[in-house]
């Protein structure tokens, strides 16, 4: 794991980093510690880190404003901020978790069991995807995206009006900041279930799935079960 | 109320200037010369000229027909207008006098300009009567004023007027009230407006000049002082013409005051260059200047949107429009009194900005003692400090201690300055002391705090300098050393105090310009809370690191 800790607090960025090594162990390879967003910012250019740990309020700069751009990367990202009023609003932009302050080791451990926790977590008021796009940042509503194929350390994102974006984390890290509307039907697919039709069942038991603008994926046989039961 | 009060004096004075007495009555007829035959009824006075002609200080007569049409119902009066003493006949016969026209040896006693006689029942019958006039003006030569006469029924010739004076007198005595209201209101208030005294200047000169208008129903006015009052009148005229656009400039902020007081003044003083003598007319233009120069402010205040001004104007409409229909004195009074009942509108507003300024003044303070107690209690602020505490206390229970005793003793000074305007100087040092000590243990950076100069005696508002601190501790990066210093320097001079804040260390780069945040809007509130204008805050990136003055000058 390499972890960026972005935290203008000494002692509490110390505390983090504590705790955060007596989580991990053994599985650290790194840990950076910034006072600022334009430091944090400029080692996330240079390195590539695994987890984010991101104080909202930064010698007075609004974190916010680059929470956008954090989300839409390939790391997963836990809020760690005294203004819990935003806690609802960094969820829909897509963090893994909000540690309000004063924290103590038990929350935090809470926050980065997610990491590894396969499928869904509790919280899921994901309203946007973040996507990086020519050095920008653009939010998409989830509404508009009609399913995921994993691609790699990437997903491609499939939207209604027939674009398609690219995300830098991979299929199985959005699985986890999705809400429950959207179903792995197929390893290398996430659809929204909003957008499903039926299930076709073709000669020599393999299943597709029939989306409502007439696309057909694939439904892997493990998935088929599960899938039916939600689809009734 | 008072339009009301107008309007029916105007139904009065009308439906009594209908006269009870049917009568018709030919144009008066002079001669100069003495002869005790013309005052009979029957004398033929054919030649006599209808124009008075010069008659210095010779006695003339003056001779007039009054025809009854009806035998009048009640005993019969005359209403005569003349200059000079007089005696007066009524076919002949000796009716009364008015002063004592001039004798051998003994000069005139003049008669008052308006007297009232009243003719014996048995003389007053239908059909035609003789008045004659025996008069000698050795006053006021040059004025050859034609000799009115009136027949009525007496009672109502000495009753009219009072009916008129009861409304003016009624109508005067509400200026009277107000002038003496709005002198008191100047007095006895700490803003000293102008504009309210201009006030009562202007309800107190149009109380005078009813006063002076009609005073002539109630005082012997001899001939003699007749163009006194006429010139009193003028010059109180004068003044409001002056006045009244004045106030208008002053409410509406006309930009261009003085000039237009200048141009005011020369374009009277011209009126009653070129006028002299002919009062009713200088007054007549003076009004219209007036009237002018109101309508030119008020256009003004209406292309700049100010409060009020249309009132003003469908104000001063009204007025053009009561002038056009009515006898000029009525006019007069009747557009000077809306005129002022616009600006007793104007000042009503005035009232009510004064009072939202107040409750505006009022909650700006709750604001900023509110803003001042949120400080220690906002999130940032608190759960920051308490997640240091926790990580001390589980690392160094004693130095948690320390940090625990630092934030209760900022609170509690926090807590003994939220209500106060002002505090003293040395309290706000303190307050910041203790912020650095809780901050030291957060950040984890030594702060130093130095001061010079300061004076034990000044006080300052609550937080000024805390907030100032609070900005330095955010927006710094320790030199090499690990350590920031704080200096606070007082200075004063012959017309302002000085404290200069100087934050030593590396200023942060920051993403985005800010306009100072909230931290620098509560420190203009709070000086502008205790010094109005008089201050000069100014807060900039400095050789070293950051340096924030606060000039507060005496005047």
């Amino acid at each position: 794991m390499r972890i960026l800790i972005i935290e203008d607090e000494a002692r509490i960025a110390r505390r983090l980093e504590r705790m955060t090594r007596d989580f991990f162990e053994q599985n650290i390879s790194g840990i950076a510690i910034y006072d600022s967003l334009q430091n944090g910012l400029s080692y996330i250019e240079n390195h590539t880190i695994d987890l984010l740990l991101l104080d909202l309020n930064l010698n007075g700069e609004n974190g916010f404003d680059i929470l956008e751009s954090m989300v839409a990367r390939s790391f997963h990202t836990i809020i760690v901020s005294a203004n819990t009023d935003k806690a609802i609003t960094a969820f829909t932009y897509g963090v893994l978790d909000f540690v309000a302050k004063p924290f103590d080791q038990a929350r935090l451990s809470m926050a980065f069991r997610r990491i590894n926790a396969s499928g869904k977590n509790a919280e899921h008021t994901m309203k946007y995807l973040a996507v990086k796009k020519a050095g920008n940042t653009r939010l998409i509503d989830i509404q508009e995206v009609l399913y995921i194929k994993g691609a790699g350390i990437y997903s491609e994102l499939y939207l209604q009006n027939g674009k398609q974006e690219l995300h830098d984390k991979s299929m199985e890290m959005l699985e986890q900041l999705l809400p429950d509307s959207f179903e792995r039907i197929h390893k290398s697919y996430l659809v929204s279930l909003d957008q499903a039709e039926k299930i076709i069942i073709k000669p020599g038991s393999s299943y597709s799935l029939l989306l409502k603008n007439g696309e057909i994926l694939p439904i892997g046989r493990s998935k088929y079960k599960e899938l039916k039961q939600k689809m009734i | 109320m008072q339009r009301l009060l107008i309007f029916l004096t105007i139904a009065l004075s009308f439906s009594s200037c209908k006269s009870a007495v049917t009568s018709e009555h030919s144009p008066t007829v002079y001669q100069t010369g003495d002869n005790s035959l013309w005052a009979e009824k029957n004398f033929n006075d054919s030649s006599w000229s209808t124009k008075r002609g010069n008659t210095d200080q010779q006695i003339f007569w003056a001779r007039s027909v009054v025809k009854f049409i009806k035998t009048p119902s009640a005993s019969i009066g005359l209403q005569i207008e003349a200059f000079g003493a007089f005696e007066l006949y009524w076919d002949g016969v000796l009716i009364g006098h008015n002063g004592q026209i001039t004798q051998k040896n003994k000069p005139e006693q003049p008669g008052t300009a308006t007297s009232f006689f009243q003719i014996p029942s048995a003389l007053a019958d239908t059909g035609r009567h003789i008045v004659a006039l025996r008069i000698t003006q050795s006053y006021l030569n040059g004025v050859k004023r034609p000799i009115g006469i009136k027949p009525d029924i007496y009672a109502d010739l000495l009753r009219r007027p009072l009916i008129l004076i009861s409304f003016m007198n009624l109508m005067a005595g509400a200026f009277l009230t107000a002038a003496i209201y709005y002198f008191f209101l100047f007095l006895n208030s700490r803003r000293k407006e102008y504009s309210v005294l201009i006030f009562a200047f202007i309800c107190l000169l149009f109380f005078a000049l009813q006063i002076t208008e009609y005073i002539k129903f109630y005082l012997d006015i001899r001939y003699t002082d007749f163009f006194l009052r006429l010139e009193i009148i003028g010059w109180l005229t004068f003044a409001i013409a002056l006045l009244v656009p004045l106030y208008f400039s002053i409410q509406f902020s006309f930009p261009q005051k003085k000039a237009l007081l200048i141009i005011l003044f020369i374009i009277l003083i011209t009126v009653y260059g070129i006028n002299r003598q002919h009062y009713d007319l200088t007054a007549m233009l003076y009004s219209l200047v007036m009237w002018l120069a109101s309508l030119i402010i008020v256009a003004n205040a209406i292309l700049q949107r100010e409060k009020g001004s249309l009132i003003v104007l469908s104000g001063l409409l009204a007025t053009a429009a009561i002038n056009h229909f009515l006898f000029y004195d009525f006019g007069l009074f009747i557009s000077f009194t809306m005129i002022v009942l616009c600006i007793l509108y104007l000042h009503t507003i005035r009232t009510r900005m004064i009072e939202d300024e107040y409750q505006s003044s009022l909650l700006l303070s709750s604001r900023l003692q509110l803003e001042l107690i949120k400080k220690n209690i906002q999130p940032h602020f608190l759960k920051n400090t308490l997640t240091s505490m926790i990580d001390w206390v589980e690392e160094s229970p004693k130095q948690g201690a320390e940090f625990i005793q630092a934030l209760a003793e900022e609170f509690d000074i926090m807590n003994s300055i939220s209500e106060a305007v002002l505090i003293p100087v040395r309290q706000e040092i303190e307050l910041c002391k203790t912020h650095l000590t809780v901050m030291q243990f957060r950040k984890e950076i030594r702060y130093e705090w130095e001061d010079s100069g300061i004076e034990d005696s000044e006080y300052i508002p609550p937080a000024l300098i805390h907030t100032i601190l609070e900005n330095g501790i955010t927006h710094s990066i320790p030199h090499a050393d690990s350590l920031i210093t704080f200096k606070l320097s007082y200075l004063r001079t012959a017309n302002y105090k000085q404290y200069t804040f100087c934050t030593h260390a590396l200023n942060r780069e920051v993403l985005k310009k800010r306009e100072g945040g909230n931290g620098f809007r509560y420190v203009k509130a709070r000086l502008t809370e205790s010094y109005a204008d008089r201050w000069k805050f100014i807060s900039e990136a400095a050789p070293g690191g950051w340096l924030t003055t606060i000039q507060i000058y005496d005047k």
